[in-house]
């Protein structure tokens, strides 16, 4: 198509896609909503189109994209692919799982999706190679759910689990590669593996596992040391996005077990001394803050990529420019950490707050699943994985924006990235085995109300 | 049995205990994600322009072969075309073909409004309007029909054109008295009751048709990127606040003795001249430092710098049409007595522009009521139509009508009897306040600054103006420097009926 049809097109489709994207967002909100104002729901509700507007979606994007120059029918068929990978997945893991929680199933895909069409107009290898990653964080997902569902006794996995995230860390500081100015990734085959992506599950479960029965403090303190060496050996490796979502995961699930403000309060005050340490110590550390404190005033090079992030931001407005009308390879890292701004840019303002919004309803839903959770150890592991996943994407986004300084963590299920990908989707994966859990409880519960009403008996259940 | 069931009872409390844990983590991450999506929002909506036109922006840069949209024209307010878009057939060194070259050409005395068109240059980048209206010289604000219309019917874009409030005749008259004068320096002449800016000048300036030759130092628009000490200028915030917050100054009589010393800190008057018994307004009119320099410590620098605020100091200045550096009024608690009688005397603590000096003047002389300055009078589409047009809005309201008619009355004075004596005339009255800087050292001494800020006619005031001249040297002052060329420029405004 001659390129000033194409600029017609996109200008034109751009509504079109504000539209359906702020559609599911509003439908989610609405659902999520009734949820929690329904103590007894379980997470089966109907989602009624929200498949198909999300099919129509992927598909006339992939199609505007395969319009621009030459009809491109790779484009095109990427389009296919990633609308019947996504059925799949979905219709798939609904019809094994009765209680899964679709919309925080269909949440999750939507910015997948997004995420694939961002990537196809950026770079078309990696949204290939990131569908690729797609299909395996789903198997992922079905293996946490049913790691969650079916073995009981996880934490007599606690100590092996806490010798292999420190052994892949100390690994990854010995013979780690550095990529984007932190050492924290490791070659293996042909693929760069970001180990402390891993070691975040790790650490979810070891956590809850640990918190889960009332301990003194004293007889906490393998995992206590654990936390802290986990959270130093990253703070080394100069990865401290994901020291800060280790501390805030810590911090948030030890006072939801315990109810121990001194333990928590005692940590923080030990971040911000170590905060303040490594401010004075690191050069890298007081980049970043002159960075996110005033990006204008060294435009050319530590403002750079907050200063070009911004610009793109502003320069899209509240529907965007349209896809592919942008330029968002201007914008350093527009595949992985600034994917947000890359959206901003084509997609809209308004596609962004969608996005803000949905990662905010995936975090309710995860906490509403937390709350229904009937074991105090299941109620943690959701909780660990939920605030993971909030925690992850606040600091992204925020640093994107500039709401606080950058640090370095991918935004999870849309930015480029096996490592993320695969640990997003197992996070996810704890968050619906104990929905699915809890689902089931419910039916059976039923069933048992059934009989008893059946037998005429009106025996105090146990619970 | 009995065990059993307190292990149980236990169990329950702390499951409730993880449950209402839960829930407040709940709220905090929620409150965190609420205050992304508001700050996130709030930034786009304050910054976004601003963000959008800077220069780093490679999205609206201008191709030089083969521009998708042509930039639309700069005007002054009587149709006068400061900038526009030409191209010429150039031939191409590779291949030996003639190809159109497009550029930006201004107009041939473009020199004296350069600092406020500035320029936009494929190797220099962009500059004052050409920047800062790039939004709408790029045509971005064009509707979806328009830009549709234009893809499908036009063979190339086109931006659209851009009015400003200028006066070009005006601005080509001060910028050849600056020219004269010689020394660097800033004006600034606005109309107090829209905000509009008629003329701002800076001076060393440039020509934007040849940047080859350009020094950093000209590049600087003094008028709002200029930072300087205000020196007796400040006198009328003072004495803004001494009205505010001391019930019976109007009354009250002063001794001046020509010095007055704050904890071993000596300040004296102009020349050490003593003047003796004097109320406020006189002090102004003759500008005595130590009746201002005590009556800072009285009025305290919570209510001064409350004052300050008021009148837009500390501010960020998001002005919608124009860029300003915020002007700092910095006192603290931790501000000293020597520090605060400085201050007070516009020496210390104290930094403004040209500009922000003559949004003040043009405060007290529109009742107390500050306007945005602006400096985008419409926006013209591809057929005539106007697409955006001049709205006075109001920035502030700083003192009431009261204080704001007796600071009138005691800048008439200033004029009239006072260090403003030069800046009388025979054709309009003019009221003002003069200043004078010290800001430099005793082996520099030609680097003090003159100041003049006023308003004109005094009755019905339609002319705000600020004056700042540099290296002015030992003996010169801002009556006797800033005050004749304010006149000059205030009858010629008169004379071309504003």
């Amino acid at each position: 198509m001659p390129a000033k049809q194409y600029e017609i097109l996109a200008l034109t489709m751009r509504y079109w896609f504000v539209l359906l994207i702020l559609y599911i967002f509003v439908r989610s909100l609405v659902s999520t909503v009734r949820y929690l104002s329904n103590v007894k729901a379980t997470a089966e509700e109907s989602t009624g189109n929200i498949p198909f507007v999300l099919v129509l979606f992927a598909l006339t994007a992939f199609v505007l994209l395969s319009l621009n120059g030459e009809l491109d029918v790779l484009t095109l068929l990427m389009g296919i692919l990633v609308c019947s990978t996504f059925l799949f997945q979905y219709l798939l893991l609904c019809y094994l799982f009765g209680g899964i929680d679709r919309y925080l199933l269909l949440m999750v895909d939507t910015l997948c999706i997004v995420g694939f069409i961002m990537l196809q107009r950026l770079q078309p290898a990696l949204a290939f190679r990131q569908v690729e990653w797609f299909g395996l964080g789903s198997i992922f997902l079905l293996l946490t759910i049913l790691y969650v569902k079916f073995f009981k006794h996880w934490d007599k996995l606690n100590y092996p689990l806490m010798i292999i995230g420190l052994g892949v860390l100390i690994l990854t500081l010995a013979i780690g590669k550095e990529i984007g100015g932190a050492k924290n990734w490791i070659q293996i085959w042909k693929y760069n593996v970001q180990p402390s992506e891993f070691v975040k599950i790790i650490l979810v479960f070891v956590l809850s596992a640990d918190l889960k029965t009332n301990k003194n403090r004293l007889r906490r303190l393998p995992v206590l040391l654990f936390t802290a060496f986990v959270i130093l050996l990253v703070v080394l490796q100069k990865d401290l996005g994901a020291a800060f979502l280790y501390f805030c995961l810590f911090v948030f699930l030890y006072y939801i077990a315990t109810s121990d403000w001194l333990i928590a309060a005692g940590a923080s005050f030990l971040a911000s001394l170590g905060a303040f340490i490594s401010y004075h110590l690191f050069g890298h550390v007081r980049t970043r803050i002159a960075a996110w404190r005033n990006p204008w005033a060294d435009v050319e090079n530590k403002g750079y990529q907050i200063a070009q992030s911004l610009i793109a931001i502003a320069s899209g407005g509240w529907v965007g420019l349209g896809l592919g009308l942008g330029s968002p390879h201007v914008i350093p890292a527009s595949k992985t950490d600034f994917i947000f701004a890359a959206i901003c840019e084509e997609m809209g303002i308004l596609t962004g707050v969608s996005i803000i919004g949905l990662y905010l309803l995936i975090m309710v839903r995860g906490v509403a699943i937390a709350l229904k959770a009937r074991k105090p150890g299941d109620t943690l592991l959701t909780m660990g994985a939920t605030i993971s996943l909030a925690i992850q994407s606040f600091t992204i986004i925020g640093g994107v924006v500039k709401l606080i300084p950058l640090t370095g963590v991918t935004m999870p299920f849309v930015s480029y990235g096996g490592s993320s990908m695969l640990v997003s989707f197992g996070l996810l994966g704890i968050v619906q085995g104990i929905a699915i859990k809890n689902s089931q409880r419910k039916q059976d519960k039923d069933a048992q109300q059934h009989y008893e009403e059946d037998e005429g008996c009106d025996e105090q259940e146990e619970d | 049995m009995h065990n059993s069931t307190t292990r149980r009872m236990k169990a329950a409390m702390s499951k409730r205990k993880i449950k209402r844990n839960t829930i407040g983590v709940l709220l905090v991450l929620t409150a965190l994600y609420l205050s992304l999506i508001a700050y996130f929002c709030y930034a786009v909506l304050f910054y976004g322009s601003r963000w959008f036109a800077d220069s780093y922006n490679t999205r609206v840069k201008m191709d030089e072969t083969n521009p998708r949209i042509i930039p639309g024209s700069i005007m002054d307010r009587n149709g006068v075309v400061l900038a526009e878009t030409k191209d010429e057939l150039v031939k191409n060194p590779t291949t030996g073909k003639d190809e159109k070259y497009y550029f930006r050409a201004y107009h041939n005395e473009a020199a004296s409004v350069a600092h406020v068109v500035g320029f936009n240059h494929s190797k220099y980048g962009r500059m004052g309007v050409e920047a800062f209206y790039i939004y709408y010289l790029m045509g971005y604000n064009n509707s979806l029909i328009e830009k549709i219309y234009q893809k499908a019917f036009l063979p190339q874009e086109r931006g659209n054109d851009v009015v400003l409030t200028l006066d070009f005749r005006l601005q080509d008259y001060v910028s050849e008295l600056m020219r004269k004068q010689g020394k660097r320096g800033g004006v600034v002449l606005l109309n107090p009751k829209t905000g509009e800016i008629l003329t701002m000048v800076s001076y060393p300036t440039f020509n934007p048709n040849d940047m080859e030759k350009v020094d950093d130092d000209s590049l600087v628009n003094r008028a709002t990127q200029g930072l300087y000490p205000p020196g007796s200028i400040f006198k009328l915030i003072t004495a803004a606040s001494a009205l505010e917050n001391i019930e019976d100054i109007r009354q009250r009589k002063f001794n001046c003795t020509g010095a007055v010393e704050f904890d071993g800190e000596r300040i004296q008057c102009y020349k050490g001249e003593a003047h003796g018994q004097l109320d406020l307004a006189q002090a102004l009119a003759v500008s005595c430092n130590t009746t201002f320099a005590s009556l800072g410590i009285e009025i305290g620098w919570k209510d001064l710098l409350k004052t300050g605020k008021k009148f837009g100091f500390n501010d960020d200045f998001l002005f919608s049409d124009i860029k300003v550096k915020p002007s700092s009024l910095s006192i603290s608690y931790k501000t000293s007595k020597q520090e605060m009688a400085w201050t007070a005397v516009g020496q210390g603590r104290v930094l403004v522009t040209p500009l922000h000096m003559a949004m003040i003047a043009a405060t007290i002389a529109n009742d107390g009521v500050m306007m945005e300055p602006k400096l985008l009078y419409s926006v013209v589409g591809r057929n005539g139509n106007i697409q955006k047009q001049l709205k006075p809005d109001v920035y502030r309201k700083v003192l009431d009508k009261e204080n704001a008619e007796v600071l009138k009355n005691m800048m008439v004075k200033v004029v009239l009897e006072g260090t403003g004596k030069q800046a009388q005339s025979n054709r309009i009255t003019i009221a003002g306040k003069t200043g004078t800087a010290e800001e430099g050292s005793k082996d520099q001494p030609n680097k003090n600054l003159a100041w003049f800020v006023g308003f004109a006619p005094v009755d019905n005031p339609t002319l705000a103006i600020a004056v700042l001249l540099e290296d002015v040297g030992q003996g010169e002052t801002g009556g006797t420097q800033a005050a004749p060329l304010a006149r000059k420029v205030l009858e010629k405004a008169v004379e071309l009926g504003y």
